[in-house]
């Protein structure tokens, strides 16, 4: 026996109690692992990259900007390379099942983040083979069950054809799988090409120019140098990285990380005045046998450790429990839902799981180890 | 020059206080215990046997005067110092046992080890060494709500001895249990004192138990009445 050992016998002696407070632990941290993968992946914005810059409308993202800023921003010195980008949003079949296309120039959106996307040659030859080919991100591709050479109509919500149609047909060339398990791929690249000719309004626009900065060059110096170029004109720009960009998109809607954090808060606090109200009422009725341990000799300090020990196997149990469910719904439900069980959360998890088994024990434990032996014995 | 005694309380003061009332337990309490000697304590309620017992213990310190055992003044030590005696120095026979009932026997004998230096392996050899002493060699393994009174008792006994102690206090080790257990166990005490030469310090109502002693003192409003040596 040992020390660990004794603090694992301890939790098992009422065992549907502690498993009823695994259960609330695992619980909580199921929902705290499957908030923070939603955080962490909403659309890509775990992936999202802090070197690349996104210079839209200062006016608003919705705003177009002129396709000849192209050329003054790739002439702007610190830029490596330039992409511009329209984005079609649309469904297929279901107006709810929403879908997004970029329209994008494939040469220079493989050369400024071709690596993240995962955009090989081949795919790239694939794509340019005619003007309405797309290349969809393997989370959409799986999530609508499209496979390669398929042909697909997205109805756009605002982006009219000069036909008067909103219907968008393209053929899937094929299938890019992100860099990484936390790369957007819930959505299609298409040609800019394409769309900008047949389109009715906004011709020789974009929504937004995607910029890598050349090695060495601070991307928030550059991003400041790109506004300063264009202050003084029509239309003048907002440059962010890409992180900034997606989240401040998301902002758009709400907080959704204030609202995530309300609600692991709001479970965790619930959690611990569980574990911290059973755990009291369960060292209560232990008084005795804590003045037993104590006239054997265990110090205060090793009574306090016991009961810490106690609840922090039941936290290290329940909690693993949560991570492990909330990683299986985020291999699961990741793809549709945009969920990334990144190695950030699992820590963060693990570095909760701590604090808090600790946190809860603190109470029961602290009067465990004030108890003196006489009043111990009175209790029987 | 005289050996100085195993156990030496001088001009011991306790009391306590119930609200605003002081209730004085010891005024002036003298004591000398050599080293291998048994004593049984004996009184009547309330003259303080338990009192003195837990002193011994280090469980309740003096209010003034000297508590000394083994050459180690228990008056002068902290709370943590008293423990870390209490681990090294004293085993405890209770009334009701007091073993931990989710741990089976050889768990129990074994939890004063955990406090020592000692490796896994020989903990463990220790446990069956002191449980085959008390007469339960192969009984590791069960636990106390399955064991008999006598039983629990010799696991409490065993658990007492584990870190082989030069001191053992006993409080009423046979109040709870029959006759025949009792004798088992008063037996067992006496072996533990003749051959091993452990000092016992017993607290009792039962004269019976108090006759396997060598020395028995009684015990009276906080002052030792009568001293009676065995035969």
């Amino acid at each position: 026996m040992t020390f660990l050992g004794l603090a694992r016998r301890n939790a098992w002696r009422k065992p549907l109690r502690t498993l009823l407070l695994m259960f609330c632990v695992a619980v909580a941290f199921l929902i705290y692992g499957l908030t923070a993968s939603f955080l962490s992946g909403t659309q890509g914005a775990a992936g999202a990259s802090d070197d690349l810059l996104g210079v839209t409308n200062a006016a608003g993202r919705t705003l177009p900007l002129p396709m000849a800023y192209g050329a003054r921003i790739a002439a702007t010195p610190g830029v490596a390379s330039v992409a511009p980008m329209t984005r079609l949003r649309g469904y297929v079949g279901a107006p709810k099942n929403v879908v997004a296309v970029s329209a994008v120039d494939p040469a220079r959106i493989a050369d400024v983040n071709g690596r993240e996307f995962g955009l090989t040659p081949a795919l790239m030859s694939a794509l340019g083979q005619t003007r309405d080919r797309v290349l969809v991100g393997r989370a959409l591709a799986e999530a609508q069950g499209w496979s390669v050479g398929q042909s697909i109509t997205v109805t756009a919500f605002q982006m009219a054809k000069k036909d008067g149609g909103r219907d968008w047909r393209f053929e899937i060339a094929g299938i890019f799988d992100g860099e990484s398990a936390s790369t957007d791929t819930y959505f299609m690249l298409a040609s800019y090409d394409y769309i900008n000719t047949i389109r009715a309004r906004g011709e020789d626009t974009v929504d937004a120019f995607v910029v890598r900065p050349a090695a060495g060059v601070s991307a928030a110096t550059l991003a400041t140098r790109l506004d300063g170029l264009f202050a003084n004109s029509a239309a003048p720009t907002r440059t962010q990285s890409e992180k900034q960009f997606l989240e401040a998109f998301l902002r758009q809607y709400a907080d959704i990380g204030l609202i995530i954090d309300l609600v692991v808060g709001a479970a965790f606090v619930t959690l611990m005045m569980i574990v911290v109200n059973t755990m009291v009422f369960a060292m209560r009725e232990r008084t005795f046998e804590t003045g037993v341990l104590k006239t054997l000799g265990f110090s205060r300090r090793t009574i306090l450790a016991l009961v810490l020990g106690e609840t922090l196997f039941i936290f290290i149990v329940g909690g693993a429990l949560g991570l492990i469910l909330a990683k299986v719904g985020a291999i699961l439900g990741g793809p549709m839902l945009g969920l990334v069980f990144s190695m950030a959360v699992l820590v963060w998890g693990a570095a909760i799981i701590l604090a808090l088994g600790l946190i809860t024990g603190l109470i029961p434990a602290l009067n465990a180890m004030r108890t003196p032996i006489t009043a111990a014995f009175r209790t029987r | 020059m005289t050996e100085r005694p195993y156990i030496a309380l001088k001009g011991v003061r306790k009391g306590y206080r119930l609200g605003e009332q002081a209730i004085p337990i010891f005024a002036d309490l003298n004591l000398d215990i050599p080293r291998g000697d048994f004593v049984a304590i004996m009184g009547p309620s309330g003259s303080g046997k338990s009192t003195l017992l837990n002193m011994l213990a280090g469980v309740e310190s003096a209010d003034a005067g000297e508590v000394s055992i083994g050459g180690a003044r228990l008056d002068l030590m902290g709370e943590a110092a008293r423990s870390a005696w209490r681990a090294g120095n004293m085993g405890i026979v209770f009334q009701f046992y007091n073993l931990l009932p989710m741990l089976n026997a050889a768990e129990n004998v074994e939890l004063p080890l955990l406090l020592r230096p000692i490796p896994a392996r020989e903990r463990r050899a220790r446990v069956e060494r002191v449980l085959d002493l008390v007469g339960l060699a192969g009984r590791g393994k069960q636990y106390p709500g399955l064991m008999s009174g006598g039983q629990q008792q010799r696991v409490g006994i065993a658990r007492a001895i584990a870190t082989d102690p030069d001191l053992l206090l006993c409080d009423e080790p046979t109040g709870d249990l029959d006759r025949a257990s009792a004798d088992d166990v008063l037996d067992m005490l006496r072996l533990l004192n003749r051959e091993l030469g452990k000092t016992i310090v017993m607290v009792t109502h039962d004269p019976r138990a108090a006759s396997h002693a060598q020395r028995t003192l009684h015990l009276d409003k906080g002052h030792f009445i009568e001293e009676r040596r065995a035969a």
